[in-house]
């Protein structure tokens, strides 16, 4: 026999104290964990910031500074002919209201004893989107012409974001936009109760607004513009992208021309964005006549840009069915479309769900191609409802934080953090989603 | 215990089930099996025993063209169930294996219910009327492939939750059901306990009144209580085929000596 030299350095090798080769693994293993650690660390402590610079940023876009003021609906202003006519009415244009708010907002330094020295147009605080709103009411409400009437109005961006914090005295006093009394007004008001600040609902359902009027400005043509696109993308990503991955998977011969279509697949997905809206401005809207800043056309190419990572993913949850599964079916004379549909899509059902949301939400923040085919628009209409709302112009989520982080009034940054918060409450929805479809349907064999 | 060693019933009258000649297969360049004669008969067992790796498999699912499923494989020869020819282009594979079931190597139920399981083959063949008479196909499955008394209280349970050796009785359950006039089982009781495999064997006896059986096994001595034939392969070839008695006790090759003493495999 030979006697092999004792490795482990002690000659009585006790369990007791490690040896030296253990104390190295240990300490080799120790640094690996430490490492993984630090790395984590650093991934959240980015996301953390990140995310508190948003919530920080984006949180006071959900609320807004309101003024109530009663409104006198002149007849002599709105309806010089005095025969109560809604076409007379209308054709007093939004210009002609803006003095009713200046009476109104005159009315009420009165009503409430509110005196400051060197006022200067004290309608200032009030939103520009005032008189839209008065002239709308009246449209409607045509009898009421004559009366008086309670609104409740925005004020001016510059109040909103001197009760925010952004304005102060010192910045309102090199403001040609904002003075300081006009400020004291507005704290008089707010004494007064006639000035609050309140959840903006209409900052998630209203239509966007001009420069001027950044305190009007939401997200509701986005938000409806983002849903009609990811409706498109389902109906046509989720079916072609499934039904080609099945063809892939389990039908399709095995030689060139699969190889190479396979390659091509994975190439798709790594295509830039941007790409895919070049070739959707040259086909859909260039070549197929399709209008521009619609929803359909920013559908279809979404729908292009998801299919690889829908096909990609729904492959490898066909693949991770075991093939035993199919040998089964097989085996007791299932045909090939019986076996791929009563038990390989079930298994892998799952997976195809997860992979088309979570393509669903990389087309949902997707911006470059949307810009290319004209989703940059202004658009203050609603889209209708689909299918005839697909062809209307309308904006999306992502592509409406773009456009506010253009614009000059700092009151538009603020919404664009406010609107990428909108963005990722959605994407976390989806995502969730998938997680929970992965735990509810994922079955072990 | 009773003696699992089942009287030996004359076999030489029966008729010729599966007739194959000149069986050649190719994994891509690997030649898996070399030019294979042989003669299953019917109402009759057959067992295919050999070491590890010589092709039992593979020619057990030529006879039902299982191998259809894996691309690079290359089957030449010929293959007669009842006399047609199973690679003609006019069979359709899915009538042949409902024809000729399979038991695999390794258990594979649905990841289904057990009832489901059982069922699945006759609900797609279409033979069951309805309801009761499915009922009756399942627990008639179920007992043959002695499993009824441990699932008869939880039918709607999963498949996959049964034991190992569960499962390989429900697959054999599974594959009865449809009624098949040839069971190829590969492998069936490799993970089964002595009671189950004794149940099994039971069964295959009984399934030969009707059915032809093909076995392939690593056991001799299972070899020796259930089968009438018994085939030897060795690196793809078929070295031996004859009566079981005659392989045990005075095999014609030196290599199936070897092997059934233990010397090789
Ligand atoms: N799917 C396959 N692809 C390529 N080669 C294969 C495949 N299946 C089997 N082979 C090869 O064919 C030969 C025979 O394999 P087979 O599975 O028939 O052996 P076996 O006799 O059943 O062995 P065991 O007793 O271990 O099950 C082996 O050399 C194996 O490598
Ligand atoms: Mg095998």
């Amino acid at each position: 026999m030979v006697d092999i030299p004792d490795s482990r350095g002690t000659s009585t090798s006790s369990i007791l104290t490690a040896d030296k080769r253990t104390k190295k693994r240990n300490a080799a293993e120790k640094r690996f964990r430490f490492y993984g650690l630090a790395a984590i660390c650093i991934g959240l402590s980015a996301l953390v910031m990140l995310l508190a610079s948003i919530l920080y940023q984006g949180i006071p876009a959900f609320t807004q500074t309101k003024v109530t003021l009663e409104v006198p609906l002149s007849a002599d202003v709105l309806d010089p002919e005095g025969n109560r006519d809604p076409e007379d009415i209308a054709k007093v244009i939004t210009f002609g209201y803006a003095g009713l708010i200046e009476e109104a907002v005159e009315n009420a330094i009165e009503e409430y004893g509110i005196e400051i020295e060197g006022l200067d147009d004290p309608a200032a605080i009030v939103s520009k989107q005032a008189s839209a709103q008065v002239r709308n009411w009246v449209l409607k409400n045509p009898e009421a012409v004559g009366g008086t009437q309670q609104f409740s109005f925005y004020t001016t961006s510059r109040i909103d974001q001197y009760y925010k914090g952004k304005v102060t005295m010192a910045s309102a006093e090199l403001d040609s936009q904002i003075s300081i009394e006009q400020i004291q007004l507005a704290e008089a008001l707010e004494e007064a109760g006639a000035l609050e600040r309140g959840f903006n609902w209409d900052f998630i359902f209203a239509p966007d607004a001009s420069d001027q009027r950044p305190e009007a400005a939401g997200l509701g043509v986005a938000i409806i513009g983002s849903a009609y696109m990811m409706l498109i993308v389902l109906c046509l990503a989720l079916p072609i992208g499934v039904a080609a991955s099945i063809y892939l998977e389990e039908f399709a011969p095995t030689n060139r021309l699969t190889d190479i279509i396979e390659v091509n697949i994975s190439n798709l997905a790594a295509v830039p964005s941007i790409v895919f809206g070049i070739l959707g401005l040259a086909i859909f809207i260039n070549f197929a006549g399709l209008p521009q800043s619609a929803p359909i056309v920013g559908g279809l190419v979404l729908t292009l840009m998801t299919l690889p990572t829908i096909i990609i993913s729904t492959r490898a949850a066909l693949k991770s069915v075991p093939p035993s599964i199919r040998d089964a079916a097989l085996g007791v004379g299932a045909s090939k479309m019986q076996s791929v549909f009563h038990h390989v899509l079930p298994l892998a059902g799952p997976g195809i769900l997860t992979g088309t949301i979570i393509g669903l939400a990389q087309a949902l923040g997707e911006t470059a191609p949307l810009l290319l085919i004209g989703m940059v628009a202004f658009v203050t209409e609603y889209p209708d409802a689909p299918p005839d709302g697909f062809f209307d112009p309308a904006t999306a989520l992502p592509v409406q934080v773009f456009n506010w982080t253009q614009r000059a009034d700092p009151a538009f940054a603020e919404r664009a953090s406010g609107a990428i918060i909108v963005l990722l409450v959605f994407l976390a929805i989806m995502n969730i989603t998938a997680i929970l479809l992965r735990r509810r349907f994922e079955r072990r064999w | 215990m009773k003696d699992t060693r089942h009287e030996q019933r004359d076999t030489t009258m029966n008729d010729v089930k599966i007739s194959a000649s000149g069986v050649q297969v190719y994994y891509g360049d690997n030649h898996a099996i070399k030019d294979v004669d042989v003669e299953i008969k019917d109402k009759t067992v057959t067992a295919f025993i050999g070491p590890s790796g010589c092709g039992k498999s593979t020619f057990l699912r030529c006879l039902n063209r299982m191998n259809d499923t894996i691309d690079v494989a290359r089957i030449e020869g010929d293959i007669r169930i009842d006399g047609e020819d199973i690679y003609d282009p006019n069979v359709d594979p899915v009538q042949l294996r409902a024809k000729v079931g399979m038991v695999f190597q390794k258990p594979n139920p649905f990841p289904k219910s057990i009832y489901d399981n059982v069922a699945y083959g006759p609900k797609i063949h279409g033979l069951a009327r309805n309801k009761a008479e499915l009922d009756e196909i399942v627990e008639k499955s179920l007992r043959r492939a002695a499993i009824w008394n441990e699932v008869k209280d939880r039918l709607q349970a999963a498949g996959t939750g049964l034991s190992g050796g569960q499962q390989q009785r429900l697959c054999i359950a599974r594959a009865v059901a449809t009624n098949p006039e040839v069971l190829l089982m590969d492998e069936p009781c490799s993970a089964l306990d002595p009671i189950a495999t004794s149940q099994v064997e039971e069964l295959i006896d009984e399934l030969r009144t009707n059915y032809s059986v093909v076995i392939v096994t690593h056991s001799m001595q299972q070899a020796a209580r259930v089968s009438q034939k018994t085939a030897f392969f060795h690196l793809g070839n078929l070295v031996e085929y004859g009566d079981t008695d005659q392989i045990f006790t005075n095999p014609r090759d030196k290599r199936t000596e070897s092997y059934i003493t233990g010397r090789i495999g």
